[in-house]
């Protein structure tokens, strides 16, 4: 028997008054790392909320570990469903004037650990992530990156099966960053967590899922696996040529690659069809009596593709 | 060969049961106590709330012990020789005679220490969480609303017990060991229920006070300054309006301390007529003000603890 999905949405819409945030959402989602990528405004946060269980759809229907969607916030279902759920917040979310240890043994507490259970379990979990020097510290003293160590211990305390994170490297440096991405991964590959990475910078996506959702405007935009979205990327090419460019130019036209910049010197950047041989290039250079001079692969970086996809 | 401290340092999963949301808000009652304590500023209030508890204790048994041992002699004081009967003329102001006026006056004084303290403690237990972002933290775990707000409000409850209720039991259990403890207990049964009543309304009134007002400001100088007015500043105009202009005694209604101390003397079981200053409203009428008071609160912290806020 195959594995249920992890999220399983069918048409989830959310409006608040006049506005749509979500339109008509379809998703299925396996177990595993999911990068949750948009601009501000593309309907994350909400999705985000009604994944856990803070606000019900305004239609449509969905499971979150075979766990029903909907309801008040404050049912039993909802509460099931977000003791499954380790969420990592975006904001600070810390509690001024308690100590490391204190801070995530109260998350613990909060999941329904006991007492013994909860201290037990944060030592474990701040020693994990490398914050056992700096646990009877005060939190507020701690630095970006150890803040956002202690925010994941709090989503950790209770081992839940599904993380769920909210723009998880927010302002950390490149160091910190890679040590959080890392330890990220880690979870998802060696301990089998599933990840659910909220962001708008596509390099974490790229360092820590399998799966990328690209959504905007309140829709689905993309779906699928990285290597998916990268072959999705359009081959482009820049050349420096020799001879008669204008008519050169017209047969690459003509052949259905797209001419993407052209400095008037012979210099060109282009978009090529799938399947393009780079020999048909050399093809029609000896056509028209050009000389190709120099051709560079230039391919579409994933950020230009994430933006023609938002933008599309 | 592995390093047994290697496992020590690795992610291990958790297994256990999990207890309901009840439990998340005895922690977080647990975790605002500490937070008050952990106060250095607050220990002069601390201190003084226990010379208060000390001076009624001792001058239980100073009024016993003089009314015993000295009924028509002259006592040596600081050196002085003082009549008896002149030295307690002083001390049955605060009628420190077991009786109802005893613990009400004492609850009276120590009530106002801990409402000074809540003021001034309000922004750390309640405003930091909206000021600091740390709301996304409590209501992301399966807890609702209310027991968020139970939470905090029991941690303020039981700073208030401690501070009025326990040792105004203590003065209790005291004044019947100084008298015949087996006529004094049977016959002082409504004293004791009196108690736990002026205790019970005490804590509920100024938790739920603090957590909305502190909800609303958020920041402690604004609180002070609501607090002020609320117990400060109406009270001298009820006092104006009642003794000075000689208005009706229901003006005396806007004084909420003054509300709460009657219906704390109504169950304490006092005479109406035995209340200073005189012209006072009925108890009834001051019981219907504080419920309008907590349902008004309870009210607004319905409309402002919302789920939207958790995820940016």
């Amino acid at each position: 028997m195959g594995q249920p999905p992890l999220i399983d949405l069918h048409g989830i819409t959310r409006t608040f008054g006049a506005f749509t945030a979500l339109h008509g959402v379809t998703l299925q989602l396996p177990p595993g790392r999911t990068g949750l990528l948009g601009p501000n405004g593309a309907g994350k946060s909400t999705l985000l909320k009604i994944l856990m269980g803070l606000i019900e759809p305004t239609s449509g229907s969905g499971r979150v570990l075979d766990q029903p969607l909907g309801g008040d916030r404050d049912s039993a279902a909802n509460w099931r469903l977000r003791r499954l759920i380790g969420f990592m917040p975006e904001a600070e979310a810390l509690v001024p004037g308690l100590t490391g240890i204190e801070y995530v043994g109260l998350a613990g507490e909060l999941y329904g650990m006991s007492r013994r259970q909860s201290q037990r379990r944060a030592h474990e979990v701040l020693g994990y992530l490398g914050l056992e020097e700096a646990r009877y510290r005060n939190v507020e003293e701690y630095s970006a990156g150890m803040k956002q160590r202690v925010k994941l211990a709090q989503a950790l305390i209770h081992d839940p099966p599904v993380l769920l994170l909210d723009e998880p490297t927010s302002g950390l440096d490149p160091a910190g960053r890679d040590a959080l991405l890392n330890l990220v991964r880690e979870l998802g590959t060696d301990h089998g967590k599933s990840v659910i990475l909220s962001t708008h910078l596509l390099a974490d996506v790229q360092a820590v899922c399998e799966q990328v959702v690209i959504l905007a405007g309140g829709v689905v935009r993309g779906q699928g696996t990285v290597e998916e979205l990268c072959a999705r990327r359009a081959d482009r090419f820049k050349l420096r040529v020799q001879g008669e460019v204008a008519k050169f130019r017209d047969d690459l036209l003509g052949e259905g690659v797209t001419v993407l910049a052209d400095n008037g010197h012979g210099e060109l950047r282009v978009a090529v069809p799938a399947g393009w041989s780079n020999l048909a290039f050399f093809k029609l250079a000896g056509c028209n009596d050009v000389v190709i001079r120099a051709l560079v692969r230039d391919d579409e970086t994933l950020e230009e593709l994430f933006l023609r996809t938002v933008n599309a | 060969m592995a390093n047994p401290t290697d496992a020590l340092l690795r992610y291990r999963p958790w297994r256990g049961n999990l207890r309901g949301p009840l439990n998340g808000s005895w922690a977080m009652a647990r975790v605002a106590l500490r937070l008050m304590f952990r106060r250095k500023l607050f220990w002069a209030l601390y201190g003084l709330a226990a010379l208060i508890f000390f001076f009624f204790f001792y001058g239980q048994y100073l009024v016993v012990w003089i009314q015993l041992q000295t009924a028509n002699q002259t006592v040596s004081l600081a050196g002085l020789q003082v009549r008896a009967g002149d030295l307690t003329r002083f001390l049955d102001r605060l009628a420190l005679n077991g009786s109802a006026h005893t613990f009400g006056n004492f609850i009276w004084f120590e009530g106002y220490i801990g409402m000074i303290v809540l003021a001034l403690a309000g922004a750390v237990l309640v405003g930091n969480d909206f000021h600091h972002g740390s709301l996304p933290f409590y209501l992301a775990k399966p807890i609702g609303r209310w027991h968020y707000v139970l939470g905090k409000c029991l941690g303020a409850a039981a700073f208030v017990n401690l501070l009025t209720t326990i040792p105004a039991l203590v003065l209790f259990v005291q004044a019947g060991l100084l008298y015949d403890w087996k006529s004094y207990y049977l016959e002082h049964g409504r004293e004791f229920l009196g108690i736990l009543g002026y205790g019970a309304i005490l804590t509920v009134t100024l938790s739920l006070l603090l957590v909305a007002t502190a909800v609303w400001v958020r920041r402690t100088v604004p609180l002070v300054m609501v607090w002020a007015g609320v117990f400060v500043l109406c009270r001298m105009l009820a006092s104006f309006l009642v003794d000075g202009q000689r208005l009706d005694e229901r003006w005396r209604l806007i004084d909420l301390w003054n509300d709460l101390y009657l219906v704390g003397l109504w169950c304490l079981g006092a005479e109406w007529d035995s209340v200073r200053p005189v012209d006072q409203p009925q108890p009834w009428e001051a019981a219907v003000v504080i419920g309008l008071v907590c349902a008004a609160c309870l009210l607004y912290l319905r409309r402002r603890i919302q789920a939207v806020e958790i995820v940016q």
